[in-house]
């Protein structure tokens, strides 16, 4: 079956699609840095207390009340990136997800749990340690498996060509299992979380008049680093289990894919040095930078997934822009009294 | 069609984003409600200076932010997720449309997040009056979130002006954007009210408890009249389709508005009785109940608001089934196969029906309906149906009944997804064989000597067919009373039909003496005839055999209302039973003449065919009981009638109580449709554009193949000639007698029926003529202009209808007063007749008196009556020329 003939007809769009494509990434990379820093500071808790039992662990108190948060705004910041991919991705995100809706659905099930666990891992930290530690075991656990949903969903919709399987299996029970890049992608977002996650620790010891803040930021910076350094293979195992023509697109096949690529190798190495070096704000930098980097790589491996069906910019635009600039009124004056908000909040001397 | 279809099965119907869509609607309303609550509490806690109240203030606010921003939040994402899924080709349309929207209501969502954890992390350590800030920008935020999704859920029940200028402005700000945000807020004030007696019954403090309580109280109930009000101006702006689907066309809405309308008291109710001092350990679990109120409180109206827009999902633009409205006439013409990408094959073959079933059962049904699960379940509303009941099901599906869409695409595909419910899901064989053995029965023709019988006896039925509906301990309309004509001629030089003096007499053949002992008419003839009759009597007062009435009028012999039924005492089914027909000599009693002509009868009405079950006797004719209960439950659903209790209580009614009929002589009632018109009228949605007599044999006793085949005339036998030829199709047929009845007034019922009906043997439905039923039918001289032959076999009878009742066939004499009928035989059995149960039986007296099948006299048979040679048409013209149809 031709796959083309499956893809379904997009809608029109109301702006050139470019204005979503950039909020696509701006979002995006917000959502990636919380999301990385929510579920890799959930791991590193967890490993804390698998290794120290129920002895003091002040890095794990701190994750525990920035945990429930950090989830509320990663989910926030899911939000417009999964709207804007809809926008320009409608046809290949709806139709994945529908092949993988028995698995897809229960995502908001898992959601909540792993919420609410993250809360009451928060709340009763102190007065249930057992409980605690269970919560928190949920939490990560779920965070992982939808994580691994989320990967699924995320490469079935870039191969039309596997979707022919619907006609065999219509109950929404199908993952992408067989395609090589699975793994290794969910490998390379967890072990980036894992980093992330302590290089997050250590931003946030870094504002705290401890005395063994010094401890907690070097050790934060060692979760990053040596993260990061695990990433190598697992990114070169993801690089080489993408598709050749597609992989060779990174290596010379294409100048900006590789530009792009070559620089965000770059910041990776740049992020490494730093981190092994204990350099806090270069490192956090360089991770911003490279982050920023990856996501534009990733969009672009999308691309080429996708380039034998379609581009956004074949999406038929119907102009009215006058609601995309409410939007960025109502963006600009949101960030506002939200800067307004957080500047009372920390004014108030507790930590929010 | 454009997306692929996840099927669900028991869970399908949308039965995801019903279940994810309520509790987050509840909970996403008191977000907003609530945020004010915490605000006013607050500040009421500051101003009476009371601690507790500001104790309670912050408990609160933590069980409102793990309800509202986990639980509210996390929902609200799931239902994006679920109608993704379920309605991938409906969410995109709206989050193409209104991505900046959506963009807009993500800047608030983020803000609101901010806000509410600011406020409850600085609970008490934040200045009052900023603290206070943080609880107004919460509740701002939260409101405007409510503003844009407001806009958008209300814009797939009203676009509006959208519909035609397609801006966005128009499709947010809709016809019901400001009742229903105005109506929304409102609950959502009363619902922060309903949460606050929960947080509020769990006060250690019984007098701050009973104070928080009171105070919430006020909360529920203050708004109440408001959102009554704006419930009513809401209704009031909502398109008039809708809103008739809201107020009652919709019977899925019935319910769930009725629950809205007892839930206002009950919240009212309860509202006050909560307020009355309690011990917390009761107040908590009633608090906890009342919840619970609110929750299907909620759901009532979300349902109303969501089943108002059938059969869409956005109105007028996207039906239910998300198939944009302005493909329909191109899916119809091309197929839905050949539209659709998420199919197995691209057309309906014999070998893939029920396959290719599957993919449109997926398309166009499963969207709304699960299959054994909790929304519109399929199984129940379609289990009586065999192919034809589940196609025709198919053909009238939102045409009379609009909450549904119609069915989009090709006949062959329509008998596809036929096909599929009926084996793929309920398991049933397609090929359902229905034709049936027919025996020959041997009879003898009497004895008539020609030289030397001085009176020749004609009879016949002036039907050709008289129906009955057996069903009598449900229903009827057809209650047994065949009506038989005999003439008498004194055989002469210048015969003489003969009315003095004589006297004619019928019996039927041996066992069909006792028809009561085979239908229970005469258990129910209080209820169906308004008296008890004496078994074996019809409502006229005549028995199976008696003395023919003269009618001065006609020179005929009549015997109307012999309640003769087709099942014989020995148990066979005979639609054509014999009578015995006897002139006699009144004054010496001598038998002047005798003959015999069948009185037929069958009860071989087609209501199983869609409104399941089998036949009632011996899978040959009858209406069984389920099938006549699904009739009057059907009645009873459509018509808000209560006949299927009535008929369980023992209390049956014949359909002309309140259908006008002339058949029956029966008034009715002024405002309803007479019955032929009403049944007519109804089915043809059902049956429409159907090849030939499909649509009438679908109802009719008139199918070849089965037991009756009613058509025994030669037009039908001969000439090839069947239903419509002389009736017109289904829907030119319909249309005459509503027309009819639009035209005796009732024009409103007319209409609803007439505006769906397309003519099909004339242009439009100007050219209608509108007739009464059975006192104005098709002319036989309309083909036969004077008496001649026909230029050809393509002929039309339709659409010329006789002026006056006498003008009949079964009311018309010839030039000399013979009726027509007998020298031609039956309506529907004229000479020369063929009929199944013996090829002659329908033709005793040709045979009887002239030696061969055609028309008394016909071929010169002059002598039949006359004892000398004629040459001249002295009957009608042309009648001399000798029969065609040999």
């Amino acid at each position: 079956m031709d796959p083309s003939a499956l893809i379904p007809v997009s809608d029109t769009i109301p702006t050139q699609w470019g204005w979503f494509y950039f909020f696509l990434l701006l979002t995006f990379i917000m959502h990636l840095l919380l999301m990385n820093a929510m579920l890799g500071m959930g791991i590193m808790a967890l490993v804390k207390h698998l290794k120290s039992g129920n002895k003091h662990c002040p890095v794990c108190k701190d994750i525990s009340l920035k945990l429930p948060y950090t989830i509320a705004f990663t989910i926030n910041f899911g939000v417009a990136p999964f709207l804007f991919l809809q926008v320009l991705y409608s046809q290949f995100i709806y139709t994945s997800s529908v092949l993988m809706g028995m698995y897809w659905l229960p995502v908001i099930a898992l959601l909540l749990i792993f919420y609410y666990s993250a809360y009451i891992y928060d709340f009763k930290y102190d007065s249930l340690p057992g409980l605690k530690l269970f919560c928190l075991a949920v939490t990560v656990i779920f965070g992982l498996v939808i994580a691994f949903l989320f990967t699924n969903n995320m490469t079935l919709m870039l191969n039309p060509e596997k979707w022919s399987a619907y006609f065999e299996n219509r109950s929404g029970t199908l993952l992408n299992l067989g395609d090589p890049t699975l793994i290794p992608r969910y490998l390379h977002f967890v072990l980036a979380s894992v980093a992330v996650g302590g290089l997050t620790t250590a931003v946030i010891w870094r504002f705290k008049k401890d005395p063994r803040a010094t401890e907690y930021i070097r050790n934060g910076l060692a979760w990053f680093s040596y993260a990061t350094l695990a990433q190598i293979p697992v990114g070169l195992w993801f690089l080489i289990s993408l598709p050749t023509d597609i992989m060779l697109l990174f290596m010379g096949g294409e100048l900006l894919n590789t530009i792009l690529f070559i620089t965000a190798l770059g910041g990776v190495t740049l992020s490494l040095v730093f981190g092994f070096k204990g350099m806090l704000w270069p490192t956090t930098a360089a991770l911003v930078g490279t982050v920023v980097l990856m996501v534009l790589v990733r969009d672009l491996v999308r691309q080429a997934y996708l380039a034998p069906y379609f581009h956004p910019r074949d999406l038929e635009v119907v102009p009215q822009y006058s609601p995309l600039y409410f939007f960025i009124i109502f963006l600009v004056v949101g960030l506002a009294v939200v800067f307004y908000m957080l500047k009372l909040a920390f004014e108030a001397k507790r930590e929010v | 069609m454009n997306y692929p279809v996840w099927e669900l099965f028991a869970f399908s119907g949308g039965f995801w984003i019903a279940i994810i869509a309520i509790v987050h609607v509840f909970v996403a309303h008191f977000a907003i409600g609530g945020g004010l609550f915490l605000v006013l509490t607050e500040m009421k806690g500051y101003r009476e200076n009371n601690p507790g109240i500001l104790e309670y203030t912050k408990k609160h606010a933590k069980f409102f932010l793990l309800l509202t921003l986990v639980f509210g939040a996390v929902t609200g994402v799931g239902i994006w997720f679920a109608i993704s899924l379920v309605s991938p080709g409906a969410t995109s349309m709206l989050i193409h449309t209104f991505v900046y929207f959506w963009a807009i209501e993500w800047v608030f969502f983020m803000a609101e997040i901010i806000a509410i954890f600011v406020y409850y992390y600085t609970f008490g350590s934040m200045e009052r009056r900023k603290h206070l800030l943080m609880g107004w920008l919460y509740f701002i935020f939260a409101w405007l979130s409510l503003f844009v999704i407001n806009g958008i859920i209300a814009f797939m029940l009203s676009p509006g002006q959208w519909l035609e200028t397609g801006n966005v402005w128009h499709a947010f700000f809709n016809p019901t954007f400001w009742p229903a945000l105005f109506f929304r807020t409102f609950i959502a004030i009363m619902l922060a009210g309903l949460y606050g007696f929960v947080t509020a019954s769990w006060i250690r403090d019984a007098e701050l408890r009973e104070q928080m309580i009171r105070y919430c109280a006020k909360w529920l109930l203050a708004p109440f009249v408001f959102m009554l009000i704006s419930g009513w101006w809401y209704l009031q702006s909502v398109p008039d389709g809708a809103q008739a689907m809201i107020l009652g066309r919709s019977p899925e809405i019935v319910p769930f508005f009725q629950a809205f309308i007892v839930l206002s008291v009950v919240i009212v109710i309860g509202g006050l009785l909560i307020s009355i001092r309690m011990p917390g350990g009761v107040k908590r679990p009633v608090t906890i109940f009342f919840l619970m109120i609110g929750l299907l409180y909620m759901g009532s109206f979300e349902w109303i608001r969501e089943a108002g827009r059938r059969p869409h999902v956005i109105y007028e633009h996207m039906y239910s089934s998300s198939i944009p409205v302005e493909m329909e006439q191109e899916i119809n013409e091309k197929g839905m196969l050949q539209m659709a990408r998420w199919v197995k094959h691209d057309r309906v073959t014999p070998e893939n029906m029920v396959e290719a079933g599957r993919d449109l059962y997926n398309i166009q049904c499963s969207p709304c309906h699960s299959q054994d699960g909790f929304m519109n379940d399929i199984i129940p509303v379609t289990e009586k149906f065999g192919l034809f009941g589940m196609d025709a099901m198919l053909d009238g599906m939102g045409h009379l009944y609009d909450y549904m869409p119609r069915f989009m695409g090709t006949r062959d595909e329509r008998k596809a997804l036929a096909a599929y419910i009926v084996q793929g899901i309920h398991g049933k064989d397609l090929q359902v064989d229905r034709e049936v053995e027919v025996p020959e029965l041997d009879f003898e023709i009497p004895p008539f000597d020609a030289d030397e019988d001085e009176y020749v006896l004609l009879a016949w039925n002036t039907l050709g067919l008289k129906c009955i509906t057996d069903c009598d301990d449900y229903w009827s309309m057809l209650p047994p009373g065949n009506t038989l004509y005999a003439q008498l001629v004194r055989r002469d030089f210048m015969p003489e039909i003969v009315t003095r003096g004589v006297e004619i007499t019928f019996r039927p053949e041996e066992g069909f003496e006792n028809p009561a002992d085979h239908v229970s008419y005469w258990d129910n003839s209080k209820s169906l005839a308004g008296r008890e009759l004496p078994e074996n009597i019809s409502a006229k007062g005549l028995g199976m055999q008696g003395k023919m009435s003269l009618n001065e009028d006609l020179w005929t012999f009549v015997a109307d209302g012999i309640p003769v039924v087709p099942y014989n005492d020995d148990g066979s089914i005979n639609p054509y039973p014999f009578f015995y027909i006897e002139a006699w000599d009144k004054a010496s009693g001598e038998l002047l003449a005798e003959t015999k002509v069948v009185a037929p009868v069958s009860a071989e009405m087609g209501c199983n065919n869609c409104h399941g079950g089998e036949w009632r006797v011996d899978g040959k004719m009858g209406i069984a009981s389920q099938t006549a209960s699904d009739v009057l439950k059907t009645h009873d659903r459509r018509h808000d009638t209560e006949l299927m209790p009535r008929a369980e209580a023992g209390e049956p009614v014949l359909c002309q109580s309140c259908h006008a009929d002339p058949l029956l002589n029966a008034p009715g009632e002024p405002d309803i449709l007479n019955l032929p018109a009403a049944l007519h009228g109804f089915h043809v949605h059902y049956l429409s554009d159907r090849e030939g007599a499909e649509a009438c044999n679908a109802c009719h006793p008139s199918d070849p193949a089965l037991y009756t085949d009613c058509k025994r005339g030669v037009h039908a036998t001969r000439v090839d000639l069947n239903c419509t030829s002389c009736h017109g199709t289904l829907e030119d047929h319909a249309l005459t007698l509503l027309k009819g009845e639009y035209e005796a007034g009732k024009t409103r019922q007319a209409e609803r029926h007439m505006s769906l009906i397309e003519p099909r043997l004339v242009a439009s439905l100007d050219e209608i003529n509108p007739r009464i039923p059975w006192e104005q039918q098709p002319d036989c001289l309309t083909c036969h202009q004077d008496f001649q032959q026909p230029e050809s076999h393509e002929v039309s009878a339709f659409n010329v209808w006789n002026e006056e009742v006498g003008e009949l066939y079964r009311l018309r004499t010839d030039y000399m007063g013979l009726m027509c009928q007998s020298c031609h035989g039956a309506t529907h059995a004229e000479y020369p007749a063929e009929n199944k149960f013996g090829r002659d039986r329908d033709n005793i007296q040709p045979l009887q008196y002239q030696g061969e099948p055609y028309a008394i006299g016909a071929n010169n048979n002059c002598s039949v009556c006359h004892t000398m040679e004629m040459d001249y048409e002295a009957h009608h013209p042309n009648m001399l020329s000798g029969t065609r149809n040999r």
